[in-house]
């Protein structure tokens, strides 16, 4: 039963988050110091890989973010389950429980989904706008910001659904 | 779930070049819609229309303190403002029975107009890699559909671009995928409005054309989407690019601050040969 109320907490999480991250903290409103709340989750779920469906639930998240970004199928969700499983694949380290190393670590999953996504635009020659390398690393350090006190918060709601 | 763990590298290279290859797919058909994106324009609504709700009514609470003060001074221009303007009132009544003469006498076409739909801006775009796109509270069940013309009381807004029941994406004009057929209004010269990411440039514009700074830009609507004669914008800029000229324009609708446009419920199908 806890699973199963574990699993309806992070469903409903991810659709509350993308929703402030398309209102409230829209990169529209906020330009280049917006946190992006659906990579923090997905990080969260591959660094704590005891979450049940973590793998489906970043599917999800990274297809909202392509619906929602102007219909780029794809692009965010492939970028993102390849962070998720990077994540995860160090996710029984003990260091990983720490706090410094968390915010580290949400750091360089938004300069990598970064890079797999501009690698794949400059390939194709498209336009990628003025996303710039001083635009990621803000993203980058906003995300570590925000990201480790949503990681504690989430941490300790999901915990109740454990018990 | 253990396989992935170990060989997440691996995995990783093989979803860059599945992404490269989606991404390719995508660039061909830029109009793809599915039933699961419907599904998450339909599932994001409800939370996007209460957040707007909630965040409007306070805004408007506080917008409604902020005019309490001064009132009485803004009082005595508004009323000196409406004399002004039922004076302005009379002549143009005037001047439009005098227009409706003249367009008889040179048996003009009316322009056509097209039933319009309100909505009200509750979502923008999660990420920046396409930061021009606005959800809007209105979908199929709205009489909305793919391409569909939006537009602000100000001018051109953009296209819409995925339909979801009840919420709709619209890819604004300054997307860098976006572009809009247009002319210079004072001398009809016709360029392309093409999105800059965050502006617009008027390209394709032939070298020895009368073009200048200020001159307004409007929709040709010879592309089939965008009816004929609406605003985009001012030219602010002028710059030589090979045989052509490409101007800056800065759009009259300040896209950064929208909350209500109005969708036009025109498809490709009903374009009037006349446009």
């Amino acid at each position: 039963m806890n699973k199963y109320l574990s699993i309806i907490f992070f469903i409903l999480l991810s659709v509350i988050f993308i929703t402030i991250q398309t209102t409230l903290l829209s990169p529209h409103n906020l330009n280049y110091y917006y946190p992006d709340l659906n990579l923090i989750l997905i990080v969260f779920l591959g660094i704590f890989s005891e979450v049940r469906g973590g793998f489906l639930l970043t599917l999800g998240n990274g297809y909202m973010m392509d619906v929602l970004s102007g219909n780029l199928p794809g692009t965010f969700t492939l970028s993102r389950l390849s962070a998720y499983l990077l994540v995860r694949s160090g996710s029984n380290h003990v260091y990983l429980r720490k706090a410094i190393v968390q915010g580290l670590v949400i750091f360089l999953a938004t300069i990598f989904t970064w890079i797999f996504i501009l690698t794949i635009i400059k390939i194709k020659k498209d336009d990628s706008g003025d996303i710039t390398a001083k635009y990621i690393l803000i993203q980058g350090i906003v995300n570590a910001l925000v990201g480790v006190p949503i990681f504690w918060m989430i941490h300790r709601i999901n915990a109740r659904f454990q018990k | 779930m253990k396989f992935l763990k170990n060989r997440a590298v691996l995995i990783t290279i093989i979803l860059f070049f599945v992404s490269l290859q989606l991404y390719s797919l995508n660039l061909r058909e830029k109009s793809s819609q599915n039933f699961l994106s419907r599904v998450v324009l339909t599932v994001t609504y409800y939370p996007q229309k209460v957040i707007y709700t909630i965040s409007d009514n306070v805004i408007s609470v506080w917008q409604d303190y902020m005019d309490l003060v001064n009132v009485r001074q803004e009082n005595i221009k508004l009323r000196e403002g409406i004399k002004k303007l039922r004076f302005e009132k009379f002549e143009l009544a005037e001047a439009g029975i005098q227009n409706n003469r003249l367009k008889k006498l040179l048996d003009f076409k009316e322009i056509p107009s097209y039933p319009m739909v309100s909505a009200n801006v509750i979502g923008g775009s999660p990420s920046l890699l396409r930061s021009e796109v606005i959800v809007v509270d209105r979908g199929s069940r709205d009489g909305i559909s793919q391409g569909m013309p939006v537009a602000s009381s100000e001018g051109i807004v953009g296209r819409v671009l995925s339909v979801g029941n009840r919420s709709s994406e619209v890819l604004l004009i300054t997307d860098p995928v976006s572009a809009v057929d247009a002319f210079i209004h004072r001398t009809r010269v016709r360029g392309i409005v093409k999105g800059t990411d965050g502006g617009c440039a008027m390209e394709y514009i032939e070298q020895n054309s009368d073009v200048s700074i200020g001159d307004k830009v409007i929709s040709s609507g010879k592309e089939g989407f965008f009816p004929k004669g609406v605003i985009i914008g001012t030219v602010s800029d002028l710059e030589t690019k090979g045989s052509f000229i490409s101007a800056q324009v800065s759009p009259f609708v300040d896209l950064d601050s929208l909350e209500e446009v109005v969708i036009i419920l025109k498809t490709n199908n009903n374009i009037v040969l006349n446009e």
